[in-house]
């Protein structure tokens, strides 16, 4: 695959901005998170440390996500007898996560938060026309007025989300309440999901042109 | 008594014996019960009781602790409630509960006391290791080392090894040590670093392949038939003692020793005593008496000998007490902070995370749960600190992907006992198999300094980055004093990271004072610390909130 250097420059929270509006925001990245990255594209990489990294890396994109929701300032006191001022998130948020790989990014989201509800949406892909459509969908009953966290690690054309996302509002989700936790997107999935649901926040630790699709096979070791 | 305290040999208290990693630690108390005073302390330090032989022309090598007599307290807090209320320093107390090692360093991070360097010089059979025993036990205080001249023999060839078989080679002589390794190990002791003191084997006449670790002394007692011989040893001593034993009565002893104990004949220990012992005694040894400042006539015996020394010893120790905490507090007030800090982003998740840490009525569980969640956002934060740099792979998808890459192998966490403990988790989420040291430094009640208690890092802690971790840091006492164990190991200071979830200003101007090349990582600062060096407002105790030992309130 030929690709052309400039497909693949790093983007910074500015280019992002300009290019998608407030739609999109990147995990700030350090070394640490870019290591995580490389360790995931590596071809080479075991299965065993495949997993461990990427799970390493979904629990910085999930605390990461998680700023996105809801939250009131509020006072509290300290064991010293001092006053902190903090702040508190609301209840009624829930998980969804999109079959299977977005499935991976479950127990990030159950490491954060104990006893959240996760609901799960089957999207399929026609072999022939790869037209995305939905298999199955579950959610907490009144999720119309929660928060979602929509999970899916890898996002390359933005179908199976664009599908995803279409079953959410048809249960009464506002396109403003869903937040988009993603690990590796392609620019044109990120347009095309932009385009079709403007209001949606997305959040993904990388931009890059070429997304590594192998990621729910190796994960869960179906290759 | 050798004899005797041949049955409880451990290592001095503040050595050990060093097959895979070094230890130090006086916490019998911790390990011990009350009715265990016959049994070898179950301490995981404990030597393999193997006595090597030993050449007929020295005194009996023993270094132990006064372990065998202290009365042991079961607990740990127990203990420190005891040495709240009884000085270390009280020479005439019979029981003092062990304490910890105060600090020995200065709030620039530079070498205040110096340990207290004791000599005992003294022909073969004298009783020089009775006397240094007696003086351990009169001394009663923890963080006393022996060091045996013993350990610094030269390793023979194979011609002088027949030779000492034939009972030909002349051990009493100066050149049968290694003087130059004898003032190394001395010196670098003397400044308050790690040592590995070798162990020299009698039958093989060469030094075993492990070595003993000796750090943190307050006390050295140096022993040896030439300890006045080499003027830097000279030097380096605080005191200078001679033991001087009739001549009749060191030969009696070297006697029945060799003979008795030893099963060797009295044609070969009359041979060297007369070719070597004693005019190596004539001709070094005696000589050396010019350099004592207390010569003892009989040896342990002595019994106000003895006490004399104790008594200048502790009166010495008791000059030598400092404040580093109370400097500490005050000390660069109004500095802008340090370059060397770094502060975790202050997104809403984590100033969420910090209300519910911070709120005096979270439950236990939450408590736990949301501290471990700010824990591994710390660590994930520090370990995007080290160095890298640029890696190309191969990715599946045939393309060539320019990534970053760790620059460190070797990373190792150091945990500050009880609160960082906490955080061991945390690290090992993030690092595969990743070594983790422990050191035990505890607040004295009645000083409120800081103290060590009990020290394990793994052998070769100067190869690796060190991430060390503690939950709170106040004044930034205890954390200084576990970098200043840490560099006494050879740790290089840019290697090492502090990690904390919370801290407050005044800790982190002291510690980037006195170690402006350690990284100080935390989740947040706060501006203040009270009287009682909490930090304002604080998350209060947190190792007793994590563990559920907060005293109750009804008290």
């Amino acid at each position: 695959m030929e690709l052309i250097d400039t497909d693949i420059r790093p983007w910074n929270a500015e280019d992002v901005r300009e290019q998608f509006g407030d739609s999109l925001s990147l995990l700030p990245s350090n070394d640490n998170i870019k290591e995580l990255q490389t360790i995931l594209r590596d071809k080479n990489t075991t299965r065993s440390d495949f997993k461990f990294y990427a799970d390493r890396l979904i629990r910085l994109v999930i605390e990461e996500s998680l700023n996105n929701l809801p939250f009131t300032d509020c006072e509290v006191v300290t064991p010293t007898g001092a006053l902190y001022k903090g702040l508190k998130y609301g209840a009624g948020n829930c998980g969804v996560s999109i079959v299977r790989s977005g499935e991976a990014m479950e127990q990030g989201l159950r490491d954060c938060c104990r006893s959240i509800r996760i609901g799960k949406i089957l999207v399929e892909s026609d072999t022939d026309t790869h037209e995305a459509h939905v298999v199955y969908a579950k959610f907490p009953e009144d999720i119309a007025r929660r928060q979602v966290l929509l999970m899916y690690p890898i996002m390359s054309t933005g179908n199976t989300v664009k599908q995803a996302v279409n079953v959410l509002t048809q249960h009464g989700v506002k396109e403003e309440r869903i937040i988009l936790s993603n690990l590796f997107c392609t620019p044109a999935a990120v347009q095309a999901v932009v385009d079709y649901v403007p209001k949606m926040k997305i959040l993904t630790s990388e931009l890059h042109p070429v997304a590594p699709n192998h990621f729910g096979q190796k994960y869960f070791g179906t290759d | 008594m050798a004899g005797k305290l041949n049955k409880f040999e451990t290592p001095s208290s503040a050595s050990s014996d060093s097959d895979m990693e070094l230890a130090l630690e006086l916490s019998e108390q911790v390990f011990i019960d009350e009715d265990d005073y016959t049994r070898a302390p179950a301490s995981p330090t404990t030597v393999p009781n193997v006595r090597p032989y030993r050449p007929p022309s020295t005194g009996s090598n023993i270094t132990k602790s006064p372990r065998a007599r202290r009365v042991r307290t079961a607990s740990m807090s127990q203990s420190t409630k005891r040495t709240a209320a009884e000085s270390i320093l009280h020479a005439d107390r019979r029981t003092i509960y062990t304490a910890g090692r105060p600090p020995w360093y200065n709030c620039t991070g530079g070498q205040e006391v110096e340990p207290f360097l004791i000599g005992i010089c003294g022909a073969s059979a004298s009783g020089k290791t009775t006397v240094a025993a007696k003086i351990i036990e009169s001394l009663n205080i923890p963080w006393v080392t022996i060091v045996s001249m013993d350990s610094f023999y030269k390793v023979l060839n194979e011609k002088q090894h027949q030779a000492a078989q034939r009972n030909e080679y002349n051990f009493d002589h100066p050149d049968a040590f290694d003087m130059d390794l004898l003032v190394t190990v001395l010196q670098r002791l003397k400044e308050g670093k790690k040592v590995e003191v070798p162990i020299y084997n009698y039958v093989t006449h060469a030094r075993e392949s492990r070595t003993k670790t000796m750090y943190g002394a307050n006390v050295i007692i140096f022993e040896g038939i030439l300890a006045f011989y080499h003027a830097d040893v000279v030097r380096m001593l605080d005191m200078k003692v001679f033991v001087d034993t009739d001549a009749d009565i060191r030969l009696a002893r070297r006697l029945r020793r060799d003979i008795v104990q030893r099963g060797r004949d009295l044609e070969g220990v009359l041979k060297q005593y007369m070719t070597y012992v004693k005019p190596a005694y004539q001709s070094y040894i005696a000589p050396c008496m010019a350099h004592a400042d207390i010569i003892v006539p009989r040896g342990g015996e002595n019994h106000v000998a003895i006490h004399l020394i104790v008594q200048h010893v502790h009166k010495q120790l008791q000059l030598r007490g400092f404040k580093v905490r109370e400097k500490l507090a005050v000390a660069h007030i109004g500095q802008p902070l340090p370059d060397s800090l770094y502060v975790l982003k202050d997104t809403p998740q984590v100033q969420g995370l910090h209300t519910f840490i911070r709120n005096k009525d979270t439950s236990r569980d939450e408590f736990i749960f949301y501290s471990k969640r700010l824990m591994r956002l710390v660590i994930e934060f520090a370990l995007s600190l080290l160095p890298y740099s640029e890696v190309d792979v191969d990715t599946p998808q045939g393309f060539n992907y320019k990534g970053r890459k760790c620059d460190v192998e070797k990373i190792c966490g150091v945990s500050i006992l009880r609160a960082g403990e906490t955080m061991e988790q945390a690290i090992c989420d993030v690092c595969k198999d990743i070594r983790i040291g422990k050191i035990l430094i505890q607040t004295n009640q009645q000083t409120d300094e800081p103290e060590l208690y009990y020290l394990r890092l793994p052998k070769d802690i100067k190869d690796y980055r060190v991430v060390l971790m503690d939950a709170t840091v106040a004044t930034g006492a205890a954390a200084i004093m576990a970098i200043r164990v840490l560099l006494d190991h050879d740790v290089p200071e840019h290697n090492i990271s502090l990690v904390s979830l919370l801290m407050a200003e005044i800790g982190v101007h002291s510690i980037a004072y006195a170690f402006p090349q350690v990284k100080i990582v935390t989740s947040a600062l706060d501006p203040e610390i009270n009287e009682k060096f909490y930090v304002l407002p604080g998350i209060g105790n947190f190792g007793d909130r994590y563990f559920g030992t907060e005293p109750s309130y009804d008290e």
